[in-house]
């Protein structure tokens, strides 16, 4: 067990330094210079100088890239070239906003998804089924972004249900904080909505047709206990798996959502960010996603090789 | 009992996608987000002028400005917070390290300036008590300053706060502002309410500058604390304090109580919510949820001012939208000049071809709905330094443009490629005029980049022919000497012309106002024969006002005038 977590920990490590180094080298790829996206109307050769030598962008790569990490490995993520605020001051207040909104986007598309598949699967050939899949297809295609705007137009502007814009953090009052997050949070989860209801729909066919389920009828438990209790239940296992590799799609959506309803969250931070070439931020963001990514998976790898041996070995071949 | 997972997952293959996620997952990732540069969205804050398009207040007629009026005291509440849609997140809020437009909004309710700009585009006092007298040498403008105000903080503004400001924008690193103060020697403080500033030459824009950022007053006490890093909790004098600020999202300022004018006052605070899509910015106005949204697109003015619960100001910008021609800036800005070599860098009348090429009035009325306006030079009909030479428009004539190739021995169709911005409303513009140019015998191809890209091309000479505005100074020699003058900072065409550099600097450090109309007459003149930068229109700032809130103005300066604004009773 020892020599796996080893072997997985450096696995990890390894991860972090690759995305760190694609991430900095892509970023300088880019085509456009921070000072200059910076500078904008007000540019002149002395201030462009000033802001390139105040960041270190007249360093070489390299130079900057030891910077970055030796900064980083400290817990400094320096400061945004375009605000100059505290990098790492912004991300704390970003990460709750989009953290909040996601989980959110999942508990909404749960039930959606988890009530149209069951539905779906229940009642097989009929309208609901129908509709379920009309449904499934119209959250999987349709983008985001109109979906947004739709929204903002109708149920914001025409029936004054949600506000359009804006962000109340929960601790100062969270009846607001929900109102202005459960538009965002529905359209947010339209695509995962859908995958679920496809998913437990499948795995209902699936378990309905089991033996067990046959016995349970065959026991005289009525059809709601048969369906809950046992065909249900069993489904939802490979839901939360699926639910689990979708968050990946979920954080993309978000960027794409919290620039709609002008929420201060992660992805509309990475992606300004990205347009304004300000490097320490995209950086950064990068850096804690990158993170967090590889920290989930290890601790999931790790459960599961406490869980089923097999893998730690399979793992260690 | 069996467990059957269905679409072949089963556990072996759930954790070799955890395995594959942990692999690659965080360089994915990374990649996906760099890739975003790469999608076509509008960038964030890519209006490089001061406003969209027009229309009006909804009984306005087309065209005619409309710049809100002052807020009757007797019909409006006490209190509520004000939430402004900006199209664009300021940069850092110093004066003297702020470089964006969108900043000037905010500074606007928390920075007062020793000058302000009057509806009618003329310089006013505001912490001065009346405009600089100037020495007849011109090198010495004395300022008289207010009494008894104080700044946020609860410090003394006087002379000495002046000084200390204008000497951090002379000195600070990466300071905006020192171009724009010209030649000044030292900066004297005789008594607490005069300033003195003593100038190596004259220089005439100097008030116009001080009617701007660099003319806004720092407390001294906030400055000492907090150095380069007074963007984070700035601090002078205005109606309104700084509150705080969330990254890309939102700026609060709360109500000052100390402020001099204080009983003026009537909000509680101003939010304001970065909004880059400008319909959605529409929408906000429509539901409610922003009582303010600048720069309207033209697509969406006319929506909103048949809506009866918005008003549209409108006011014609000092700025202009262009297509700058690369003439000499192979190397890149600061360079040596060299000419590209082509028959647009080098022949003025293929230049001239192009411009004649340009049906502006068609332009203005298809594009625009008619809101915007003919332009044809870098001084506009609303400054005071405006003439009849300086608003001189060459007819559209496609057959005079022909001519003028076939004299300059190009075959035609002439292709020509043109960088522009990848955002709807430039490429929009684009394709109108590729359609155009066609007839004079162009044949335009057109380059869409992002934002920072056609900013990084411009300033390094890689581009033919480039489309980008400038959203405008009072003062004409901030709209025209850092783009055309030889040693211009901002001289992406690389044009050099010495008669038109003697033009500029003369009008530069005249102070009598006729002259320097004159001189800048003559310079629109010289420029149309040499077309470096073509004009094509002036751009109006649209700013929707829900008619809830009474006192929102709009000058041609572009800002949004919201300190003294309140909710109707």
């Amino acid at each position: 067990m020892r020599r796996y977590l080893l072997n997985r920990l450096w696995q990890s490590l390894v991860t972090l330094v690759l995305a760190t180094i694609v991430v900095f080298v892509g970023v300088r790829a880019l085509p456009g210079d921070p000072a200059l996206a910076l500078a904008g109307e007000d540019r002149d050769p002395e201030s462009l100088r000033a802001i390139r030598q105040q960041y270190g962008l007249d360093q070489s790569w390299l130079v900057q890239f030891w910077q970055f990490v030796s900064h980083a490995a400290r817990g400094d993520l320096g400061q945004s070239i375009r605000t100059g605020a505290p990098v790492r001051s912004m991300i704390l207040s970003a990460l709750p906003v989009t953290i909040e909104l996601s989980v959110l986007a999942i508990l909404i598309a749960a039930v959606i998804g988890v009530g149209a598949g069951v539905v779906a699967a229940v009642r097989r050939g009929g309208p609901a089924e129908w509709a379920a899949n009309a449904l499934a297809l119209l959250g999987l295609s349709v983008p985001h972004f109109w979906l947004g705007l739709m929204a903002i137009l109708y149920l914001s502007v025409a029936l004054g249900l949600f506000p359009a814009s804006g962000f109340v953090p929960f601790f100062t009052n969270p009846v607001d904080n929900l109102h202005h997050l459960i538009l965002p949070a529905l359209i947010l989860g339209t695509g995962l909505a859908a995958v679920i209801m496809r998913q437990t729909r499948s795995s209902m066919l699936d378990a309905l047709s089991a033996d067990y389920i046959r016995t349970a009828e065959a026991k005289g438990l009525p059809p709601k206990a048969v369906i809950g209790k046992h065909a249900l239940r069993n489904s939802l296992i490979v839901v939360v798996t699926i639910v689990g590799l979708q968050l990946g799609a979920l954080i993309s959506g978000a960027v794409v959502t919290e620039r709609i309803f002008a929420l201060p969250g992660f992805g509309k931070l990475t992606v300004d960010a990205v347009f304004q070439r300000d490097y320490p931020v995209i950086q950064a963001v990068v850096l804690v996603t990158a993170t967090a990514y590889i920290v989930i998976n290890l601790l999931v790898d790790l459960l599961y090789s406490v869980i089923d041996p097999r893998i730690r070995v399979r793992g260690e071949a | 009992m069996t467990r059957r997972l269905p679409l072949s997952l089963n556990r072996f293959t759930l954790r070799n996608r955890h395995r594959n996620l942990a692999g690659i997952g965080a360089a994915v990732i990374a990649l996906a987000l760099v890739g975003t540069a790469c999608s076509p969205v509008e960038p964030a804050g890519n209006n490089s002028g001061s406003g969209g398009d027009s229309s009006s207040g909804t009984q306005a007629p087309a065209g005619q400005d409309v710049f809100g009026e002052p807020a009757d005291a007797s019909q409006v509440k006490q209190g509520g917070t004000l939430t402004v849609a900006l199209s664009a997140d300021p940069d850092k809020l110093d004066p003297t390290l702020s470089r964006s437009l969108y900043s000037r909004y905010v500074f606007h309710t928390m920075c007062e300036k020793l000058y302000d700009l009057g509806s009618d585009a003329k310089v006013v006092p505001q912490l001065a008590t009346a405009l600089p007298t100037i020495s007849s040498d011109g090198l010495s403008m004395t300022i008289p300053l207010k009494q008894g105000v104080k700044f946020a903080d609860g410090t003394t503004f006087d002379s000495n706060a002046v000084k200390i400001s204008l000497n951090r924008d002379l000195t600070l690193a990466g300071s905006a502002r020192k171009s724009e103060l010209g030649p000044i020697t030292s900066i004297e403080t005789p008594d607490p309410k005069t300033v003195v500033i003593k100038l190596s030459k004259p220089f005439a824009p100097l008030t116009a500058a001080l009617a701007d950022r660099s003319g806004m007053v720092l407390s001294p006490a906030a400055v000492a604390k907090l150095g380069a890093n007074f963007s984070n909790a700035p601090v002078c004098v205005g109606p309104f304090k700084f509150a705080s600020r969330v990254a890309q999202n939102s700026i609060k300022v709360v109500k000052d109580p100390q402020y001099y004018d204080a009983a003026k006052v009537h909000l509680d605070a101003i939010e304001y919510r970065i909004i880059t899509d400008s319909s959605i910015r529409s929408a906000n106005l429509k539901s409610g949820d922003a009582q303010v949204a600048d720069s309207l697109s033209t697509q969406d003015t006319p929506a909103l001012q048949k809506d009866d619960t918005v008003t549209v100001l409108q006011s014609q910008s000092l700025g202009y939208q262009g297509l700058t021609i690369n003439i000499g800036n192979s190397n890149g800005v600061g360079n040596p000049l060299k000419s590209l070599g082509t028959p647009l860098a080098k022949d003025p009348r293929v230049r001239q071809a192009l411009a004649l090429s340009i049906d502006r009035e068609a332009l203005v009325k298809s594009l625009f709905g008619g809101l915007n306006t003919v332009a044809c030079s870098p001084i506009s009909p609303k400054s005071e330094f405006t003439s009849d030479a300086a608003q001189v428009c060459p007819a559209h004539d496609p057959a005079k443009a022909k001519q003028l190739l076939a004299d300059a021995g190009v075959s035609t169709p002439y292709k020509v490629e043109m960088v522009t911005s990848n955002n709807p409303d430039s490429l929009r513009l684009a394709q109108a005029l590729q359609g155009m140019v066609k007839e004079g015998g162009f044949d335009l191809v057109i380059k869409p980049v992002e934002y920072a890209a056609l900013l990084d091309q411009q300033d390094r000479g890689d581009f033919e022919l480039l489309q980008l505005g400038w959203s405008g100074r009072v003062d004409p020699d901030a709209n025209i000497f850092n783009f055309i003058g030889t040693t211009g900072s901002q001289n992406v065409s690389g044009y050099s012309s010495p008669e038109v550099d003697k033009l500029l600097t003369d009008a530069r450090q005249s102070t009598d106002q006729a002259q320097r109309v004159k001189l800048y007459g003559d310079v629109v003149t010289k420029l149309q024969q040499d077309d470096p930068i073509i004009y094509m229109y002036r751009q109006r700032n649209l700013t929707g006002v829900s008619k809830k809130v009474l006192g929102i103005q709009v000058y041609p300066d572009g800002v949004i005038r919201t300190a003294f604004a309140g909710f109707a009773k």
